[in-house]
């Protein structure tokens, strides 16, 4: 124990709103290894976005979020730190990449301003030296001429191009962990793929803990070690990625795996829906979360909560019926098969 | 070298947009002049402002006295020119310093939710109360002096500038850009002041024109009430007040300083409307 780069022990995040408190993040638990991609997904609003967030405590400042739990980070929890112990740790130790890079950079300054403000913060450089080593950043994550590019503004770049200057600024202090909050989702998929590339050479190079917020399982099967699956604010499955791939355990993860494209199947029959939508954080269901929407849930489900049990060998899920699921389908298959 | 070609080529750019703005041109001169007015005044008066001349009350426009003269025989074309001063000078100082609390007052409104309830709904009391009313109550309270004076301007357009800026501190502040600077470690007031105000600063510069417009106005009818710059000062405002008993035997005494106040406000009001257009790039002309 303790000996993760990061670890979240039943995290719990409150939002006040006009209709009530609601529970976006309802007791995660995940961990973080150095040098490991580890990935959270789900559908929107299942609460992998509210995790990260709540990692750094960006919520707090305006007073409208209470966090419960603890989110270790070299052993201390970072939701008891001051807010200037939090401000050392933000940037420096822990960074952070968004999803939409047209908007993450501000309009009003040059790329070179805005990379040196992390190294001005924290590393305490004169301008030169900051300067310098801006170049050095752009430099790192690809981005040709450099000298040129610092003086521009961000209108004048492509969203690529954006996307890797925050890469470089998020890295600008050689981080341990670095949470990317679906950093690809607004670009195209050519650059979607060299921006993941470019995080992986990097991780390997400076050996740093990625948790990376995704929708796209394709990502997840290429880039990533392991898999936490998340589901209206909690943990439903936590597997290895090739484990997962190979046999993934929860109807949920089942359906989504089932919604994608495959190259051998029947490609002129729909793709498989998971039935009905993600309900409101206002109105959770009392059992299982996913039963409503679940085709193999039964009365248990919809009464009593299931607990994040090991299947086998560290593949975490939270379902009463994972084991007769399998079964049916399994002897379905063999049938099948047989025909 | 190539980049000092780009921003070469960059600043005519700008400089044929301005020019091609009709209103930004129009505004610019007559404002630039009101101020060269003020600033070069004991060399384009003719007269001492404060000169009486008794034999002359009252006497007509002509080649020595262009304005005519006033019912103490002091010349108006030179108490006009030497108004612009007081006249302007309060405005800019009531504008200058409006505009900073505004800001201030803004920004925090903005930034922190128990501030914005307590500093919008003072700022929501102050505009529900006449302009004209708060100010004269203000300086009734204070006593007619100049410092009093650009206090109540100040404390009347305060809140204007302090919505607007909040308003669009709020929406900048929901940004993705302020979220990153805040995962990088950036305190509060850092965020503030470095990376919000900067985007709010177009709608505080048009925004203060158009104040210092209004201050100019609201200082002549101060001025005309009696509250406002006292006498013997020339301000266009107390000028027109000496005129108002006369104005049936000697319209120069308020048509002059009257028409002086218009192209004035007239000249800033051009002025921000232009500059308005030329910093809000959604409103570029097809």
């Amino acid at each position: 124990m303790g000996s993760h780069l990061l670890e979240i022990q039943d995290l719990r995040t409150r939002f006040r709103t006009e209709r009530g408190t609601v529970t976006a993040v309802d007791g995660v638990s995940f961990h973080l290894d150095r040098g490991e991609v580890l990935a959270v997904v789900g559908e929107s609003g299942c609460g992998k976005s509210v995790t990260a967030h709540s990692i750094l405590r960006l919520y707090e400042e305006r007073g409208e979020a209470r966090y419960e739990g603890r989110v270790l980070f070299e052993g201390r929890n970072l939701l008891e730190l001051s807010e200037s112990e939090m401000r050392a740790i933000r940037g420096n130790r822990i960074s952070m990449i968004f999803q939409d890079p047209t908007s993450s950079l501000n309009p009003v300054y040059t790329i070179g301003d805005q990379l040196m403000e992390p190294l001005r913060l924290h590393q305490k450089m004169s301008k030169k030296e900051a300067h310098d080593k801006a170049v050095e950043l752009l430099k790192l994550t690809g981005i040709p001429s450099p000298e040129k590019r610092i003086r521009e503004y961000p209108h004048q770049l492509s969203g690529g191009m954006r996307q890797r200057v925050m890469i470089s600024m998020a890295l600008a202090c050689l981080p341990d962990v670095l949470i990317a909050d679906e950093p690809t989702t607004a670009l195209d998929v050519t650059v979607q793929s060299q921006i993941l590339a470019l995080m992986d050479e990097l991780r390997n190079r400076t050996n740093m803990g990625i948790l990376l917020i995704t929708h796209d399982l394709g990502i997840v099967a290429q880039h990533c070690h392991r898999v936490v699956v998340m589901y209206l604010g909690e943990v439903v499955e936590e597997a290895e990625v090739r484990r997962l791939f190979r046999r993934p355990l929860h109807p949920y993860t089942r359906g989504l795996m089932k919604s994608l494209p495959q190259m051998h199947t029947d490609r002129s029959a729909r793709l498989h829906v998971i039935r009905g939508s993600v309900p409101s954080l206002h109105e959770v269901p009392g059992g299982c979360r996913f039963a409503p929407r679940c085709p193999h849930a039964d009365e248990q489900c919809a009464n009593a909560r299931p607990e994040l049990a090991d299947a086998e060998n560290g593949h975490k899920v939270r379902c009463w019926h994972y084991d007769k699921i399998l079964q049916a389908e399994e002897t379905a298959h063999v049938i099948a098969n047989e025909t | 070298m190539g980049k000092h070609r780009l921003n070469r080529e960059r600043n005519r750019r700008l400089l044929n947009r301005m020019l091609a703005n009709r209103s930004f041109v129009t505004g610019s001169i007559l404002t630039l002049l009101m101020i060269a007015l003020a600033l070069f005044a004991p060399l384009i008066a003719n007269h001492d402002p404060y000169e009486m001349d008794v034999v002359n009350r009252l006497s007509k426009p002509d080649a020595g006295n262009w304005f005519g003269t006033d019912n103490l025989g002091r010349d108006v074309f030179s108490r006009v020119v030497y108004a612009a001063q007081s006249s302007m000078g309060v405005g800019l100082t009531a504008t200058l310093i409006t505009g900073a609390l505004g800001l201030a007052v803004g920004l925090f409104a903005a930034y922190y939710k128990f501030l914005d309830h307590l500093l919008m709904r003072i700022c929501d009391g102050l505009m529900a109360m006449p302009v004209i009313l708060l100010a004269i109550f203000i300086v009734a309270t204070l006593g007619a002096e100049i410092r009093n004076l650009i206090i109540a301007l100040t404390i009347v357009y305060t809140p204007t500038i302090a919505r607007i800026i909040s308003s669009a501190a709020i929406v900048v502040k929901e940004q993705t850009y302020i979220e990153a600077v805040r995962s990088q470690g950036a305190s509060n007031p850092r965020i503030i002041w470095r990376h919000i105000m900067p985007n709010t600063l177009s709608p505080l510069i048009v925004q203060a024109t158009f104040i210092f417009a209004d201050a100019i106005i609201l200082e002549a009818a101060l001025s005309f009430f009696g509250a406002g710059v006292p006498a013997p000062t020339p301000s266009w405002g107390n000028i027109i007040y000496d005129g108002k008993n006369v104005i049936y035997n000697a319209w120069w005494m308020t048509v002059f300083p009257g028409a002086t106040i218009i192209l004035c406000v007239l000249g800033l009001n051009l002025f921000g409307d232009g500059l308005r257009d030329l910093m809000d790039p959604h409103t570029v002309k097809k």
